[in-house]
Protein backbone atom coordinates (compact mmCIF):
# COMPACT_ATOMS: atom_id res chain seq x y z
CA UNK A 1 0.00 0.00 0.00
CA UNK A 2 1.41 3.37 -0.94
CA UNK A 3 1.45 6.39 1.29
CA UNK A 4 -1.06 8.13 -0.86
CA UNK A 5 -3.48 5.33 -0.53
CA UNK A 6 -3.03 5.13 3.17
CA UNK A 7 -3.65 8.86 3.51
CA UNK A 8 -6.78 8.71 1.48
CA UNK A 9 -8.07 5.87 3.61
CA UNK A 10 -7.36 7.77 6.80
CA UNK A 11 -9.21 10.83 5.51
CA UNK A 12 -12.20 8.72 4.56
CA UNK A 13 -12.20 7.01 7.93
CA UNK A 14 -12.01 10.38 9.68
CA UNK A 15 -14.98 11.68 7.66
CA UNK A 16 -16.98 8.55 8.50
CA UNK A 17 -16.19 8.93 12.21
CA UNK A 18 -17.19 12.60 12.05
CA UNK A 19 -20.51 11.72 10.36
CA UNK A 20 -21.30 8.98 12.86
CA UNK A 21 -20.51 11.30 15.75
CA UNK A 22 -22.82 13.95 14.28
CA UNK A 23 -25.56 11.47 13.82
CA UNK A 24 -25.21 10.18 17.39
CA UNK A 25 -25.34 13.70 18.81
CA UNK A 26 -28.34 14.61 16.58
CA UNK A 27 -30.26 11.58 17.79
CA UNK A 28 -30.01 12.81 21.40
CA UNK A 29 -30.06 9.37 22.93
CA UNK A 30 -29.76 10.91 26.36
CA UNK A 31 -33.24 12.47 26.08
CA UNK A 32 -36.02 10.64 28.00
CA UNK A 33 -38.22 8.13 26.00
CA UNK A 34 -42.23 8.45 25.64
CA UNK A 35 -44.55 11.34 24.67
CA UNK A 36 -45.49 14.01 27.06
CA UNK A 37 -48.92 13.42 28.68
CA UNK A 38 -51.66 15.01 26.41
CA UNK A 39 -53.29 18.21 27.45
CA UNK A 40 -56.73 17.50 29.12
CA UNK A 41 -58.28 20.31 27.11
CA UNK A 42 -57.25 18.57 23.91
CA UNK A 43 -58.71 15.33 25.20
CA UNK A 44 -61.97 17.06 25.97
CA UNK A 45 -62.06 18.62 22.53
CA UNK A 46 -61.45 15.26 20.87
CA UNK A 47 -64.18 13.59 22.92
CA UNK A 48 -66.58 16.39 22.06
CA UNK A 49 -65.76 16.07 18.37
CA UNK A 50 -66.54 12.36 18.47
CA UNK A 51 -69.81 13.01 20.27
CA UNK A 52 -70.79 15.71 17.78
CA UNK A 53 -69.98 13.52 14.81
CA UNK A 54 -72.17 10.79 16.31
CA UNK A 55 -74.98 13.26 16.91
CA UNK A 56 -74.64 14.56 13.34
CA UNK A 57 -75.09 11.04 11.98
CA UNK A 58 -78.21 10.57 14.10
CA UNK A 59 -79.64 13.92 13.03
CA UNK A 60 -78.92 13.15 9.37
CA UNK A 61 -80.70 9.82 9.65
CA UNK A 62 -83.66 11.49 11.34
CA UNK A 63 -83.90 14.23 8.71
CA UNK A 64 -83.55 11.78 5.85
CA UNK A 65 -86.33 9.64 7.30
CA UNK A 66 -88.59 12.61 7.71
CA UNK A 67 -87.76 13.85 4.17
CA UNK A 68 -88.57 10.45 2.76
CA UNK A 69 -91.92 10.36 4.56
CA UNK A 70 -92.66 13.91 3.43
CA UNK A 71 -91.93 13.01 -0.20
CA UNK A 72 -94.25 10.00 -0.05
CA UNK A 73 -96.99 12.07 1.59
CA UNK A 74 -96.49 14.82 -1.00
CA UNK A 75 -96.79 12.31 -3.83
CA UNK A 76 -100.03 10.95 -2.39
CA UNK A 77 -101.35 14.44 -1.87
CA UNK A 78 -100.55 15.42 -5.43
CA UNK A 79 -102.37 12.31 -6.69
CA UNK A 80 -105.42 13.19 -4.62
CA UNK A 81 -105.35 16.79 -5.88
CA UNK A 82 -104.97 15.67 -9.51
CA UNK A 83 -107.87 13.25 -9.11
CA UNK A 84 -110.01 15.95 -7.54
CA UNK A 85 -109.10 18.39 -10.31
CA UNK A 86 -109.94 15.84 -13.01
CA UNK A 87 -113.26 15.10 -11.33
CA UNK A 88 -113.98 18.80 -11.09
CA UNK A 89 -113.11 19.40 -14.75
CA UNK A 90 -115.31 16.46 -15.81
CA UNK A 91 -118.20 17.78 -13.73
CA UNK A 92 -117.75 21.23 -15.27
CA UNK A 93 -117.66 19.77 -18.79
CA UNK A 94 -120.80 17.72 -18.17
CA UNK A 95 -122.59 20.73 -16.72
CA UNK A 96 -121.48 22.93 -19.61
CA UNK A 97 -122.59 20.35 -22.16
CA UNK A 98 -125.94 19.98 -20.44
CA UNK A 99 -126.38 23.73 -20.34
CA UNK A 100 -125.34 24.04 -23.99
CA UNK A 101 -127.78 21.31 -24.99
CA UNK A 102 -130.58 22.89 -23.01
CA UNK A 103 -129.93 26.33 -24.50
CA UNK A 104 -129.59 24.85 -27.98
CA UNK A 105 -132.79 22.83 -27.66
CA UNK A 106 -134.66 25.80 -26.20
CA UNK A 107 -133.48 28.15 -28.93
CA UNK A 108 -134.33 25.61 -31.63
CA UNK A 109 -137.83 25.02 -30.29
CA UNK A 110 -138.56 28.65 -29.55
CA UNK A 111 -137.60 29.84 -33.02
CA UNK A 112 -140.38 27.97 -34.88
CA UNK A 113 -139.96 26.38 -38.29
CA UNK A 114 -138.90 28.37 -41.33
CA UNK A 115 -138.28 25.53 -43.84
CA UNK A 116 -135.21 25.64 -46.01
CA UNK A 117 -136.76 25.12 -49.42
CA UNK A 118 -139.85 27.23 -48.93
CA UNK A 119 -138.90 29.85 -51.48
CA UNK A 120 -137.67 27.39 -54.07
CA UNK A 121 -140.24 24.61 -54.11
CA UNK A 122 -140.49 23.07 -57.58
CA UNK A 123 -143.62 23.57 -59.64
CA UNK A 124 -145.88 20.57 -59.13
CA UNK A 125 -149.49 19.87 -59.96
CA UNK A 126 -152.02 17.10 -59.70
CA UNK A 127 -152.51 15.29 -63.00
CA UNK A 128 -154.53 12.35 -64.22
CA UNK A 129 -151.66 10.44 -65.82
CA UNK A 130 -150.79 6.93 -64.68
CA UNK A 131 -147.95 7.05 -62.20
CA UNK A 132 -144.47 5.87 -63.18
CA UNK A 133 -143.54 5.35 -59.56
CA UNK A 134 -145.02 5.99 -56.16
CA UNK A 135 -143.95 7.83 -53.04
CA UNK A 136 -144.85 6.32 -49.69
CA UNK A 137 -143.80 6.62 -46.11
CA UNK A 138 -140.14 5.75 -45.87
CA UNK B 1 -137.68 5.26 -73.71
CA UNK B 2 -137.62 4.76 -69.98
CA UNK B 3 -134.87 2.53 -68.57
CA UNK B 4 -135.56 1.02 -65.16
CA UNK B 5 -133.32 -0.54 -62.56
CA UNK B 6 -134.62 -1.89 -59.24
CA UNK B 7 -132.78 -3.26 -56.23
CA UNK B 8 -132.99 -3.45 -52.46
CA UNK B 9 -130.82 -1.32 -50.16
CA UNK B 10 -131.07 0.80 -47.00
CA UNK B 11 -133.82 -1.48 -45.74
CA UNK B 12 -136.15 -0.57 -48.56
CA UNK B 13 -136.76 -0.95 -52.29
CA UNK B 14 -134.92 1.36 -54.66
CA UNK B 15 -135.81 2.36 -58.18
CA UNK B 16 -133.83 4.19 -60.85
CA UNK B 17 -135.56 5.59 -63.95
CA UNK B 18 -133.61 7.16 -66.79
CA UNK B 19 -135.29 8.72 -69.80
CA UNK B 20 -132.86 7.45 -72.40
CA UNK B 21 -132.65 4.80 -75.12
CA UNK B 22 -131.22 1.43 -74.14
CA UNK B 23 -127.44 1.66 -73.97
CA UNK B 24 -124.57 -0.05 -72.26
CA UNK B 25 -123.28 3.26 -70.88
CA UNK B 26 -126.55 4.15 -69.16
CA UNK B 27 -126.96 0.62 -67.80
CA UNK B 28 -123.44 0.78 -66.41
CA UNK B 29 -124.24 4.15 -64.83
CA UNK B 30 -127.29 2.61 -63.18
CA UNK B 31 -125.23 -0.28 -61.82
CA UNK B 32 -122.68 2.25 -60.53
CA UNK B 33 -125.49 4.13 -58.87
CA UNK B 34 -126.59 0.92 -57.13
CA UNK B 35 -123.00 0.36 -55.94
CA UNK B 36 -122.95 3.92 -54.63
CA UNK B 37 -126.08 3.24 -52.56
CA UNK B 38 -124.46 0.17 -51.01
CA UNK B 39 -121.27 2.13 -50.35
CA UNK B 40 -123.19 4.92 -48.61
CA UNK B 41 -125.22 2.39 -46.63
CA UNK B 42 -121.94 0.94 -45.35
CA UNK B 43 -121.02 4.40 -44.07
CA UNK B 44 -124.34 5.68 -42.79
CA UNK B 45 -126.38 2.76 -41.49
CA UNK B 46 -127.03 2.73 -37.76
CA UNK B 47 -127.72 -1.02 -37.81
CA UNK B 48 -124.35 -2.22 -39.10
CA UNK B 49 -121.77 -2.13 -36.29
CA UNK B 50 -118.78 -0.94 -38.32
CA UNK B 51 -120.23 2.10 -40.10
CA UNK B 52 -119.00 5.59 -39.30
CA UNK B 53 -122.40 6.47 -37.88
CA UNK B 54 -122.47 3.38 -35.64
CA UNK B 55 -118.99 4.27 -34.33
CA UNK B 56 -120.11 7.82 -33.62
CA UNK B 57 -123.14 6.52 -31.74
CA UNK B 58 -121.02 4.02 -29.83
CA UNK B 59 -117.98 6.16 -29.02
CA UNK B 60 -119.46 9.67 -29.01
CA UNK B 61 -116.80 10.94 -31.36
CA UNK B 62 -115.54 10.01 -34.79
CA UNK B 63 -113.25 11.37 -37.48
CA UNK B 64 -115.78 11.36 -40.29
CA UNK B 65 -115.57 11.08 -44.03
CA UNK B 66 -117.03 13.82 -46.25
CA UNK B 67 -120.38 12.03 -46.66
CA UNK B 68 -121.16 11.73 -42.96
CA UNK B 69 -119.86 15.26 -42.31
CA UNK B 70 -122.15 16.73 -44.97
CA UNK B 71 -125.14 14.71 -43.89
CA UNK B 72 -124.78 15.61 -40.20
CA UNK B 73 -124.31 19.25 -41.13
CA UNK B 74 -127.45 19.05 -43.26
CA UNK B 75 -129.41 17.34 -40.48
CA UNK B 76 -128.38 19.96 -37.90
CA UNK B 77 -129.35 22.73 -40.31
CA UNK B 78 -132.72 21.02 -40.78
CA UNK B 79 -133.17 20.81 -37.02
CA UNK B 80 -132.58 24.55 -36.76
CA UNK B 81 -134.85 25.42 -39.69
CA UNK B 82 -137.73 23.26 -38.49
CA UNK B 83 -137.58 24.58 -34.95
CA UNK B 84 -136.49 21.15 -33.70
CA UNK B 85 -139.34 19.15 -35.25
CA UNK B 86 -136.88 17.33 -37.45
CA UNK B 87 -134.13 16.15 -35.15
CA UNK B 88 -131.38 13.60 -35.90
CA UNK B 89 -130.89 12.96 -32.16
CA UNK B 90 -134.07 10.92 -31.77
CA UNK B 91 -132.25 7.59 -31.86
CA UNK B 92 -132.40 6.90 -28.07
CA UNK B 93 -136.14 7.62 -28.21
CA UNK B 94 -136.53 5.34 -31.24
CA UNK B 95 -134.60 2.61 -29.48
CA UNK B 96 -136.66 3.07 -26.33
CA UNK B 97 -139.79 2.69 -28.43
CA UNK B 98 -138.42 -0.62 -29.71
CA UNK B 99 -136.91 0.34 -33.08
CA UNK B 100 -133.35 -0.52 -32.08
CA UNK B 101 -132.52 -2.91 -34.93
CA UNK B 102 -133.43 -3.25 -38.59
CA UNK B 103 -137.18 -2.99 -38.93
CA UNK B 104 -137.59 -6.62 -40.01
CA UNK B 105 -136.30 -7.65 -36.56
CA UNK B 106 -138.32 -5.18 -34.51
CA UNK B 107 -140.72 -6.79 -32.08
CA UNK B 108 -142.97 -5.30 -29.46
CA UNK B 109 -140.17 -4.69 -26.98
CA UNK B 110 -140.59 -0.94 -26.70
CA UNK B 111 -141.41 1.06 -23.61
CA UNK B 112 -144.97 1.87 -22.85
CA UNK B 113 -146.19 5.43 -23.08
CA UNK B 114 -146.05 5.76 -19.32
CA UNK B 115 -142.30 5.13 -19.16
CA UNK B 116 -139.68 7.89 -19.10
CA UNK B 117 -138.98 9.13 -22.63
CA UNK B 118 -135.36 9.78 -23.58
CA UNK B 119 -134.39 13.41 -24.10
CA UNK B 120 -133.93 14.64 -27.69
CA UNK B 121 -132.19 17.76 -28.96
CA UNK B 122 -128.76 17.03 -27.50
CA UNK B 123 -125.59 18.76 -28.61
CA UNK B 124 -123.71 17.74 -31.73
CA UNK B 125 -120.46 19.47 -32.60
CA UNK B 126 -118.66 19.39 -35.95
CA UNK B 127 -115.04 20.47 -36.19
CA UNK B 128 -114.58 21.03 -39.90
CA UNK B 129 -110.84 21.61 -39.54
CA UNK B 130 -110.19 18.18 -38.04
CA UNK B 131 -113.30 16.50 -39.58
CA UNK B 132 -114.31 15.33 -36.13
CA UNK B 133 -117.96 14.95 -35.12
CA UNK B 134 -118.64 14.79 -31.41
CA UNK B 135 -121.93 14.31 -29.60
CA UNK B 136 -122.82 15.06 -25.99
CA UNK B 137 -123.10 12.22 -23.51
CA UNK B 138 -126.16 10.08 -24.22
CA UNK B 139 -126.78 11.60 -27.65
CA UNK B 140 -127.07 9.27 -30.64
CA UNK B 141 -127.95 10.08 -34.22
CA UNK B 142 -130.43 8.51 -36.63
CA UNK B 143 -130.05 9.82 -40.17
CA UNK B 144 -132.47 7.33 -41.76
CA UNK B 145 -134.95 9.53 -43.61
CA UNK B 146 -132.69 12.41 -44.51
CA UNK B 147 -129.95 9.99 -45.55
CA UNK B 148 -132.29 8.34 -48.07
CA UNK B 149 -133.32 11.72 -49.48
CA UNK B 150 -129.74 12.95 -49.64
CA UNK B 151 -128.64 9.72 -51.33
CA UNK B 152 -131.46 10.00 -53.87
CA UNK B 153 -130.33 13.56 -54.70
CA UNK B 154 -126.76 12.34 -55.06
CA UNK B 155 -127.67 9.45 -57.37
CA UNK B 156 -129.86 11.72 -59.42
CA UNK B 157 -126.92 14.05 -60.07
CA UNK B 158 -124.82 11.04 -61.10
CA UNK B 159 -127.41 9.74 -63.56
CA UNK B 160 -128.25 13.18 -64.90
CA UNK B 161 -124.84 13.20 -66.59
CA UNK B 162 -126.41 10.77 -69.10
CA UNK B 163 -130.09 11.73 -69.31
CA UNK B 164 -133.02 13.05 -67.27
CA UNK B 165 -133.49 10.68 -64.36
CA UNK B 166 -135.60 9.94 -61.35
CA UNK B 167 -134.39 8.09 -58.25
CA UNK B 168 -136.70 6.61 -55.65
CA UNK B 169 -135.29 5.20 -52.42
CA UNK B 170 -138.22 3.76 -50.52
CA UNK B 171 -140.43 6.62 -51.59
CA UNK B 172 -137.91 9.46 -51.22
CA UNK B 173 -137.83 10.70 -54.80
CA UNK B 174 -135.39 12.97 -56.60
CA UNK B 175 -135.77 14.09 -60.19
CA UNK B 176 -132.98 15.89 -62.02
CA UNK B 177 -134.90 17.53 -64.91
CA UNK B 178 -138.07 16.86 -66.88
CA UNK B 179 -138.21 13.83 -69.14
CA UNK B 180 -139.33 14.09 -72.75
CA UNK B 181 -142.97 13.86 -71.62
CA UNK B 182 -142.58 17.09 -69.59
CA UNK B 183 -142.85 15.76 -66.04
CA UNK B 184 -142.48 12.64 -63.94
CA UNK B 185 -145.90 11.35 -62.82
CA UNK B 186 -145.52 10.17 -59.24
CA UNK B 187 -148.30 8.42 -57.34
CA UNK B 188 -149.32 9.45 -53.85
CA UNK B 189 -151.49 7.13 -51.77
CA UNK B 190 -154.66 8.81 -50.58
CA UNK B 191 -157.80 7.53 -48.88
CA UNK B 192 -159.81 8.02 -52.07
CA UNK B 193 -157.37 6.21 -54.31
CA UNK B 194 -154.11 7.29 -55.79
CA UNK B 195 -153.32 10.91 -56.63
CA UNK B 196 -150.71 11.57 -59.27
CA UNK B 197 -148.33 14.50 -58.91
CA UNK B 198 -146.44 15.74 -61.95
CA UNK B 199 -142.91 16.50 -60.80
CA UNK B 200 -140.66 18.26 -63.30
CA UNK B 201 -137.58 18.38 -61.08
CA UNK B 202 -136.68 18.46 -57.40
CA UNK B 203 -137.68 16.14 -54.61
CA UNK B 204 -140.77 14.45 -53.30
CA UNK B 205 -140.95 12.60 -50.01
CA UNK B 206 -143.54 11.12 -47.72
CA UNK B 207 -143.40 10.81 -43.96
CA UNK B 208 -146.02 8.87 -42.15
CA UNK B 209 -147.00 6.63 -39.32
CA UNK B 210 -148.69 4.12 -41.60
CA UNK B 211 -145.51 2.08 -42.13
CA UNK B 212 -142.75 0.91 -39.81
CA UNK B 213 -145.12 0.50 -36.92
CA UNK B 214 -145.40 -2.21 -34.32
CA UNK B 215 -147.37 -3.05 -31.24
CA UNK B 216 -146.35 -3.01 -27.61
CA UNK B 217 -149.19 -4.60 -25.66
CA UNK B 218 -152.29 -2.63 -26.56
CA UNK B 219 -150.29 0.36 -27.72
CA UNK B 220 -149.35 0.94 -31.35
CA UNK B 221 -145.92 2.46 -31.80
CA UNK B 222 -144.29 3.88 -34.94
CA UNK B 223 -140.99 5.41 -36.04
CA UNK B 224 -142.02 9.06 -36.34
CA UNK B 225 -140.70 10.36 -33.02
CA UNK B 226 -141.73 13.79 -31.81
CA UNK B 227 -138.49 15.31 -30.41
CA UNK B 228 -140.52 17.53 -28.07
CA UNK B 229 -141.85 14.50 -26.18
CA UNK B 230 -139.39 11.76 -27.10
CA UNK B 231 -142.34 9.50 -28.02
CA UNK B 232 -143.98 8.45 -31.28
CA UNK B 233 -145.98 11.42 -32.52
CA UNK B 234 -149.65 11.53 -31.73
CA UNK B 235 -150.93 14.18 -34.13
CA UNK B 236 -154.02 13.86 -36.30
CA UNK B 237 -151.98 13.29 -39.46
CA UNK B 238 -151.30 9.84 -40.82
CA UNK B 239 -149.06 10.77 -43.73
CA UNK B 240 -147.60 13.87 -45.38
CA UNK B 241 -146.14 14.10 -48.89
CA UNK B 242 -144.07 17.19 -49.72
CA UNK B 243 -142.45 18.54 -52.87
CA UNK B 244 -139.27 20.54 -52.38
CA UNK B 245 -136.10 21.62 -54.11
CA UNK B 246 -134.35 18.39 -53.12
CA UNK B 247 -135.46 15.03 -51.78
CA UNK B 248 -133.59 15.70 -48.54
CA UNK B 249 -135.48 18.99 -48.06
CA UNK B 250 -138.75 17.24 -48.91
CA UNK B 251 -138.06 14.57 -46.30
CA UNK B 252 -137.31 17.19 -43.63
CA UNK B 253 -140.39 19.28 -44.44
CA UNK B 254 -142.63 16.19 -44.55
CA UNK B 255 -141.47 15.15 -41.08
CA UNK B 256 -141.90 18.67 -39.69
CA UNK B 257 -145.42 19.02 -41.12
CA UNK B 258 -146.43 15.56 -39.92
CA UNK B 259 -145.45 16.52 -36.37
CA UNK B 260 -147.26 19.84 -36.65
CA UNK B 261 -150.73 18.33 -37.02
CA UNK B 262 -153.25 19.14 -39.72
CA UNK B 263 -154.28 22.67 -38.77
CA UNK B 264 -150.78 23.98 -38.21
CA UNK B 265 -149.37 22.06 -41.18
CA UNK B 266 -151.89 23.69 -43.52
CA UNK B 267 -151.02 27.14 -42.19
CA UNK B 268 -147.28 26.57 -42.47
CA UNK B 269 -147.49 24.94 -45.91
CA UNK B 270 -149.52 27.85 -47.27
CA UNK B 271 -147.38 30.46 -45.54
CA UNK B 272 -144.07 29.04 -46.73
CA UNK B 273 -145.33 27.77 -50.09
CA UNK B 274 -144.64 24.09 -49.50
CA UNK B 275 -146.72 21.97 -51.92
CA UNK B 276 -147.99 19.02 -49.94
CA UNK B 277 -150.65 16.36 -49.52
CA UNK B 278 -151.79 15.85 -45.95
CA UNK B 279 -153.57 12.60 -45.18
CA UNK B 280 -155.37 12.71 -41.86
CA UNK B 281 -156.03 9.84 -39.48
CA UNK B 282 -159.74 10.07 -40.27
CA UNK B 283 -158.98 9.36 -43.94
CA UNK B 284 -159.12 12.77 -45.58
CA UNK B 285 -156.61 14.02 -48.14
CA UNK B 286 -155.90 17.75 -47.91
CA UNK B 287 -153.90 19.65 -50.53
CA UNK B 288 -151.94 22.66 -49.27
CA UNK B 289 -149.05 24.95 -50.13
CA UNK B 290 -150.36 25.82 -53.55
CA UNK B 291 -150.76 22.24 -54.78
CA UNK B 292 -153.85 21.77 -56.93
Amino acid sequence: MTDATRRLSLVAAAILVLFLTWAFIAARPWAAHGAAPPDPRVRALVAREVRLRHDAVLVRRLVEGRWRRYRVALHHRRLVIAKANAHHRHALAVAAAAQRSAVQAASIRSSGPTYSSASSAPPVRIVTLPALTITRSS
Amino acid sequence: MMLEHRFGAMGTSCELLVDAPESFVVRRAMRNAEREVHRLEALLSRFQPDTELARLNREGRVRAGPELLELVRLALKARRLTGGRFDPTVLPALAAAGYDRSFESVSGSGHSATGTAPRCGGGVQIDHATRVIEVDAGVQLDLGGIAKGWTADRLCRMLDLHAPSLVSLGGDIAASRPPATGAWPVGVESPTGQLTIALARGGLATSGRDRRRWRHGDEELHHEIDPATGRPSATDLMRVTVAAETAADAEVSATALLLAGEARARIEADRFGIPCVLVTRDDRAVLAGGLS
